[in-house]
């Protein structure tokens, strides 16, 4: 639920980086925010517990420029991913427009990159928004990590874990090194402001 | 693969594991290497590795019990906090009221009780959300485990003349309720009725609220017939009793009052709670002019409100 300001011609819109706990939500989001200096228009926020959890959400504010005479602006957040925090997703997709899923590569994760999806579909849901129908990009992340010799599913077993029904665009990316961060972003924010045209088109 | 190596990766994986704070898959991985190790007795350094992974495992522990430990819902600063308010309210919905009602009560979900209890004080000021604001309230005082604090606010409200009397019994039951919950059984005293009443409408008497209910603070009627017919009206909620929802209806959409029967079912409402929003159907139980106080000439619909369920 972008905030269209016609008046100050300023579109406002937000953006989600959901997945498991430790996935690398909010790597990615240090990395954005150490890189795309140019689109960043306030601190990155962070509040974080014993052994650097994410304890309600990340955010960060940043500035797209103009689009067609729009000043376009983004709220970034990331959410806890642990089970506990459930309730603290749900606040924070409120509004969403565009959401980023961060799956974990490890082997060891895959069950929880499962459940972490279902648990975006049902907190959608609960919004009365239907998975298949908002902007969303899949990350298959810690690519870099097979070269240490650790195991790593293959994109293959992710897409089909993942991505079988939903058919989304998705990124290999590896949040620590920063490769593959900057092309889901730009994606999901394509993918978002397209969203907006087609709305303004058939309402 | 031989038993050396297969060591060396287990413990290889278990490192990068508890570096990623993936603690209980470093766990299981030091659990397995340990069990390969004392399964296989010749290996030369067998007691030096037992020795090591034992106090790789004390570390993990040690890591596992900090975060079970460290507080779930912390007090954060008054920036984080408007933060929080600032993440809730983004929409394009336009009224600000609900706006802040729904920071008021992420604050309160996130743990910032104090802060909650100073904002839902506010909003007592707004006629629509003053009944939904005070609840919010008391439960607040509750969870702070302020239960004479509670009494003691709802018993300030009493002489408070922005309550209404139907307002006030609404609170008192749904306070009682909740110390009873809690195993406390208290009759909460009344306002004594005035000789002539005259801002109540209505008469009955509160049902008890059923913990069930969402409150709906809003919702959107798609209108079939007259002037406004196609469109989505938005009517936000004046209180609510159980399932049935009462709103106000003004008098200059008088076209809109001529929509509504009493005994219609009405299809497809979107109910807006602050959390959510959720779909369902309801059926309008009576549609009265206010014939007394300052929202004389207005129609107050009462409708019975059914969700789908999610
Ligand atoms: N090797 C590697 N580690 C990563 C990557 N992304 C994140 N991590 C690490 O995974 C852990 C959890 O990352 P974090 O961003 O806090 O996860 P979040 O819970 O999703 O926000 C941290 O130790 C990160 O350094 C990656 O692409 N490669
Ligand atoms: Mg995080």
């Amino acid at each position: 639920m972008a905030i269209f300001n016609i008046k100050k011609r300023e579109i406002e819109c937000k953006i989600v980086y959901y997945g498991p706990g430790r996935s690398g939500k909010t790597t990615n989001m240090e990395y954005i925010y150490k890189t795309y200096k140019k689109q960043i228009i306030g601190e990155m926020v962070s509040v974080d517990t014993e052994g650097d959890r994410t304890l309600f959400f990340d955010f960060l504010p940043m500035g797209l420029g103009q689009i067609k005479g729009f000043d376009i602006r983004v709220q970034v957040y990331t959410v806890p991913g642990q089970v506990q925090y459930s309730s603290t997703r749900k606040l924070v997709l409120k509004g969403v427009d565009g959401v980023i899923f961060v799956a974990d590569s490890l082997v060891v994760r895959r069950e929880k990159n499962m459940l972490s999806l279902k648990d975006l579909q049902h907190n959608l849901k609960e919004y009365g928004i239907n998975i298949l129908k908002i902007p969303l990009i899949m990350q298959h992340n810690k690519r870099d990590l097979a070269e240490q010799g650790i195991p790593v599913m293959s994109i293959d077993q992710m897409e089909k874990d993942l991505n079988r029904q939903l058919k989304v665009p998705s990124f290999s990316a590896s949040a620590i090194t920063g490769h593959g961060v900057g092309a889901t972003l730009k994606e999901c924010l394509k993918l978002t402001l397209l969203s907006f045209k087609k709305q303004f088109k058939s309402g | 693969m031989n038993i050396t190596k297969k060591i060396k990766i287990l413990l290889q994986e278990a490192k990068l594991y508890h570096s990623q704070g993936l603690l209980n898959e470093a766990m299981e991985k030091y659990n397995n290497a340990k069990k390969l190790i004392q399964s296989n007795e010749q290996l030369k350094t067998h007691q030096n590795l037992i020795n090591g992974i034992s106090n790789k495992i004390l570390a993990l522990n040690e890591d596992i019990i900090k975060i079970e430990k460290s507080p779930k819902k912390p007090e954060v600063s008054a920036k984080m906090q408007d933060l929080i308010k600032k993440m809730v309210s983004f929409s394009s919905d336009k009224n600000e009221d609900l706006k802040a009602l729904d920071g008021a009560i992420a604050l309160a979900k996130l743990g910032q009780i104090k802060r909650a209890i100073s904002e839902f004080n506010e909003l007592i000021k707004t006629d629509s959300l003053r009944v939904v604001a005070a609840k919010s309230m008391l439960r607040c005082y509750m969870a702070l485990s302020s239960k004479d604090e509670a009494v003691a606010q709802y018993e300030q409200w009493i002489s408070d003349h922005r309550f209404s009397t139907i307002q006030l019994d609404k609170l008192r039951v749904f306070l009682e309720n909740i110390l009873k919950k809690e195993g406390v059984e208290k009759k909460l005293s009344k306002r004594k009725p005035p000789k002539d009443s005259i801002d109540e409408v209505q008469t009955e008497e509160p049902e008890v609220e059923d913990e069930d209910i969402i409150d709906i603070n809003s919702l959107g009627i798609t209108i079939h017939r007259g002037s406004q017919k196609g469109q989505v009206v938005e009517f936000k909620t004046r209180f609510q009793l159980g399932n049935v929802v009462s709103l106000l209806i003004s008098i200059r959409d008088k076209d809109l009052i001529d929509v509504f029967k009493v005994g219609d079912m009405i299809d497809d409402i979107q109910y807006y709670s602050t959390a959510a929003l959720y779909k369902g159907s309801g059926t309008v139980k009576s549609i009265k002019e206010v014939k007394i106080g300052p929202l004389r000439g207005d129609y107050c619909m009462d409708i019975k409100i059914t969700l789908n369920q999610p």
